[in-house]
C-alpha cells in the first residue's frame, strides 16, 4: 500500500489518473477556454486508455486575483461557473452521439468550500455553485459517465458542487488525510454542546455527523474506497464502464444522487429515507383522485 | 369568513410551515401527506438528546391552484432553524417523486389537457442548509434535491417562494437558485453563505453581520428583485404569495422557464459576465450596485414600501 | 443526554372521551411544543407520553398534564408531546388547543 498525501495536489492527480501527456489544459473538443479565468479549477481534455475524458479538478495552489477568497482550492463564482461552461461544452459537442460513446467527466476533488464573501453573495455565489451542479446533472442525465475521486479535502457545499452530481464517487482511503464533511467534529460539538468524546463514540454506531470517507461509503455517498495512489486509475476506468453500462440498461436513477440513496439503504446507513418517500407515494395514492 | 380567508391576511413572515403550506395553495384543497399523524421523525436526534418533531421541520403535501396539482414542501424554521435531515430532505425528494409521477399520468390520461393541469413543486423556504445533526445525510439529501429539480426541466415548473424569518441560505440556497422562478417578500433573505461566516472570513469591518440593514441590502428581496434573482417581490401576506403563484400558473410552460436565472450555457454566459462586471466595479455595499443598474435614491430603497420600491425600481 | 421518555395514566372523574380521530397542535421551537392527541379506547383512562431533551421536572410534568386533565375531562385517547424546554403555561396552551380544536370539530 503506498500512502502518498494528494491534499492540495490536483494537478499531480490528473497526471496520474491520465495517459501520460494527453492532457490540454483549458481545451474541450474544439472550444478554448481563457487562460486566466477562473484559476482554481483546472480544466480540459485528456484520454484515458486511449479514450477521450473532459477533466474538471481543483488547484488548490492557485489564486485568483480578481477574487481575493479564492485559494486553497476554493470555488469562487468564476470557477464554478468556468466549470459549468465546460460541462455545457461537453454535453453540447457530443450531443448526437449515443450513450457509450459520450465522453466521460473525470472530477478530481480537492476544494475546502464555495467563495465565501460580500461581492460573492452581492452577485449570488448561490447561481454559481447552482449552476454547475445543474450542468452536472444534465450531463449524467444525456449519458455523460461521470465520476468524481475526493484526492483531498470535500468539504460541505463544495462537495455538493463538485461531486455530489456525479453517477460514482469514489474516494482514497482515510490513510490518505481525505476529509469529506460539513464540519469536523470539533465544530459540530461547539454548536451542539456535546462533548467530543461523546460525539466521538456516538459516531461509531452511527455515521451521520462524523467526518470521514469511510462514513460516507457507509451512507451510500461513496461508492468505493481507493486504498493505493495507484488504483486511482484503474478504479475511474472500472466506474466509467459500470457507470456506462447502467445507462445503457436505461435506469437513470440507478447511478447518482439517488442511486445513493438506495445505496444508503442498502449499506443500513439512511433507513429512513426510503420509508419516507413509499409513505408519501402509499397516502397520495388514496387522494390523487382528488387532483387529476 | 372562513378559516383559509383569514389565513390568506395573515403575514407570511410570521406563518409556521403548516399554515403556509394550506395558505399557497386554493382554499381548502391542501392534503398532508407523511405528516405528524405519520410520526416520521428523525432517528438520528434523540440519541444527541435533540428535541424531535413528527414532521420533522418540513410539511409536504398536494393541494391545487386552478386544476393543476402542486406539490408543496414547506420548512419550519423554529424546529432547528428549518435545516434539513435525513427525513426532511426525503420529504423534499418525496414530493419531486410524485410530481413527477403526476406529470406522467396526466400526459396519459388527459394528453389535451396538460398546460392547464401541468403540475409544479413549490418549495417554501425557511432554513440555513443542513442540519449539523445529521449533517452527512443532509448532505446526500441535498444532492438529491438538485438531481430532481433537474429532472424537471423540461416537464413542469418548480416555484420558490422566500419570504420567512429564518431566509434561505447555505445550500438550500442554491437549491432555490436552481428552480424556475424564486417569489420574495421584501422580508425575505437569499443567499449562501450566512452573515456570520463572511464576518469570519472577512473581518467585522468589512461585514458585520449584527448589522441587519446590510444583512438585508445583500441578501434582501429588494436587492434580489433589482438582480433579477427574485423574479416577483410581492407584499408579505400568503394572499398574495397565492395570488402570485396562481398568477405564474396560468402562464404557459415556455413563459414560465424564462424566469430561470441559470440552467443553461447561455444563461451562465449571462451569470460569468455579471461576475466580471463585479471586478470592474468592485462595489463596497450592495447599494453601489443599485445605483449602477440606474437606481436614484438608493438610500431611500431600504425604507420604501413593496409597493413605492415596485413604481421605481430599475433592475439589471 | 439522549431524549428521554415519561409516561403518565390518568382517570378522570367524569371522563368525556375523545371526540375525533386526531388533533394535532404546535411546532417544536425553542420553548415550544406540539401534542397530538389520539383517539383509543381506555375504558375512561387517558395515557401521556412526553418525549423531552430535560431532566429534572418529571414532577412539574405530572402537575401540569394532571391539571390539564381535571380540566379537560378528557379520556379514552393517547395523548403525545414532543417537548422543547416549554414551560408549563405553553404546556397548558398548546393542550387546551388540540382539545378545543378536536370539539369545535366535533361539532
Amino acid at each position: 500500500m503506498t500512502v502518498e498525501v494528494m491534499i492540495g495536489r490536483g494537478r499531480d492527480a490528473i497526471d496520474m489518473v491520465v495517459d501520460p501527456g494527453s492532457f490540454r489544459e483549458n481545451t474541450v473538443g474544439d472550444v478554448t477556454f481563457p487562460e486566466d479565468l477562473g484559476p482554481g479549477a483546472v480544466v480540459g481534455e485528456a484520454a484515458i486508455d486511449g479514450r477521450d475524458v473532459v477533466v474538471i479538478a481543483n488547484d488548490a495552489q492557485a489564486f485568483n486575483d480578481k477574487f481575493p477568497v479564492v485559494y486553497f482550492g476554493v470555488i469562487g463564482l468564476e470557477e464554478a461557473y468556468k466549470m459549468a461552461k465546460v460541462v455545457y461544452t461537453a454535453i453540447k459537442q457530443d450531443a448526437d452521439k449515443p450513450v457509450g460513446e459520450k465522453r466521460p467527466l473525470v472530477l478530481l476533488v480537492d476544494t475546502p468550500g464555495n467563495g465565501p464573501g460580500k461581492i460573492e453573495e452581492i452577485f449570488g455565489m448561490n447561481k454559481a455553485t447552482g449552476s454547475y451542479q445543474l450542468a452536472l446533472a444534465e450531463a449524467r442525465k444525456a449519458g455523460h459517465p461521470v465520476i468524481a475521486l475526493v484526492i483531498g479535502r470535500a468539504i460541505s457545499g463544495a462537495f455538493l458542487c463538485h461531486g455530489l452530481q456525479a453517477d460514482h464517487i469514489l474516494s482514497l482511503s482515510p490513510e490518505f488525510g481525505t476529509m469529506i464533511h460539513v464540519m469536523p467534529i470539533t465544530s459540530i460539538s461547539r454548536i451542539t454542546k456535546m462533548d467530543i468524546e461523546r460525539l466521538e463514540e456516538l459516531s461509531k454506531e452511527n455515521p451521520v455527523f462524523a467526518a470521514g470517507p469511510q462514513f460516507f461509503y457507509h451512507l451510500g455517498g461513496v461508492d468505493e474506497l481507493v486504498e493505493n495512489v495507484e488504483d486511482m486509475r484503474p478504479a475511474i476506468q472500472r466506474h466509467i464502464a459500470e457507470v456506462e453500462a447502467a445507462k445503457l440498461a436505461g435506469d437513470g436513477d440507478a447511478t447518482g444522487p439517488m442511486g445513493h440513496g438506495t445505496l444508503g439503504e442498502e449499506r443500513g446507513g439512511r433507513m429512513m429515507r426510503r420509508k419516507v418517500i413509499d409513505r408519501m407515494e402509499e397516502e397520495f395514492a388514496s387522494v390523487a383522485g382528488k387532483y387529476l | 369568513m372562513s378559516d383559509w380567508k383569514e389565513l390568506e391576511a395573515k403575514s407570511f413572515y410570521g406563518a409556521s410551515a403548516r399554515e403556509r403550506a394550506r395558505g399557497i395553495v386554493d382554499e381548502g384543497t391542501f392534503t398532508e401527506l407523511a405528516g405528524p399523524a405519520d410520526r416520521m421523525s428523525s432517528p438520528h436526534l434523540p440519541v444527541l438528546g435533540e428535541a424531535v418533531e413528527w414532521d420533522d421541520g418540513c410539511v409536504t403535501g398536494v393541494g391545487l391552484i386552478g386544476k393543476h396539482p402542486v406539490f408543496v414542501i414547506s420548512q419550519e424554521g423554529r424546529f432547528i432553524g428549518g435545516a434539513v435531515g435525513e427525513v426532511h430532505g426525503a420529504k423534499m425528494v418525496g414530493a419531486f417523486v410524485l410530481a413527477r409521477q403526476m406529470y406522467d399520468r396526466i400526459k396519459e390520461e388527459h394528453p389535451d389537457e396538460l398546460a392547464e393541469r401541468l403540475p409544479a413543486v413549490v418549495i417554501s423556504f425557511e432554513t440555513g442548509g443542513v442540519r449539523l445533526h445529521e449533517a452527512n445525510a443532509g448532505l446526500l439529501a441535498h444532492a438529491e434535491v438538485m438531481d430532481q429539480i433537474q429532472e424537471t426541466k423540461g416537464k413542469f415548473p418548480v416555484i420558490s417562494l422566500i419570504g420567512s424569518k429564518v431566509g434561505c441560505f447555505g445550500g438550500m440556497g442554491f437549491v432555490a437558485a436552481a428552480t424556475d422562478v424564486i417569489v420574495m417578500s421584501d422580508l425575505g433573505r437569499l443567499g449562501l453563505t450566512g452573515p456570520e461566516v463572511i464576518e469570519q472570513e472577512m473581518g467585522k469591518d468589512e461585514f458585520d453581520s449584527a448589522d441587519r440593514s446590510l444583512v438585508y441590502r445583500t441578501t434582501g428581496g429588494k436587492h434580489k428583485y433589482i438582480m433579477r434573482d427574485a423574479n416577483y417581490l410581492v407584499e408579505d401576506t400568503l394572499g398574495d404569495f397565492h395570488d402570485q403563484l396562481a398568477a405564474i400558473m396560468e402562464a404557459p410552460y415556455d413563459e414560465i422557464v424564462q424566469c430561470r436565472r441559470i440552467g443553461s450555457e447561455a444563461l451562465v454566459d449571462e451569470q460569468l459576465a455579471l461576475a466580471e462586471l463585479s471586478v470592474e466595479m468592485a462595489p463596497k455595499d450592495a447599494r453601489d450596485v443599485w445605483a449602477y443598474f440606474g437606481n436614484e435614491d438608493v438610500e431611500q430603497i431600504p425604507e420604501m414600501t413593496t409597493a413605492e420600491f415596485l413604481a421605481v425600481a430599475q433592475r439589471r | 443526554m439522549a431524549l428521554r421518555e415519561l409516561n403518565f395514566t390518568f382517570t378522570p372523574d367524569e371522563p368525556r372521551p375523545f371526540p375525533v380521530g386526531w388533533s394535532h397542535r404546535g411546532v417544536v421551537g425553542s420553548g415550544d411544543m406540539e401534542v397530538m392527541f389520539e383517539q383509543r379506547d381506555l375504558g375512561g383512562d387517558v395515557q401521556i407520553k412526553v418525549c423531552t431533551p430535560v431532566v429534572g421536572f418529571d414532577e412539574v410534568w405530572e402537575r401540569v398534564l394532571d391539571r390539564f386533565v381535571r380540566e379537560s375531562q378528557v379520556s379514552d385517547a393517547v395523548i403525545e408531546i414532543n417537548d422543547n424546554n416549554a414551560t408549563p403555561v405553553v404546556v397548558s396552551m398548546r393542550m387546551r388547543q388540540a382539545m378545543e380544536e378536536a370539539r369545535k370539530e366535533a361539532e
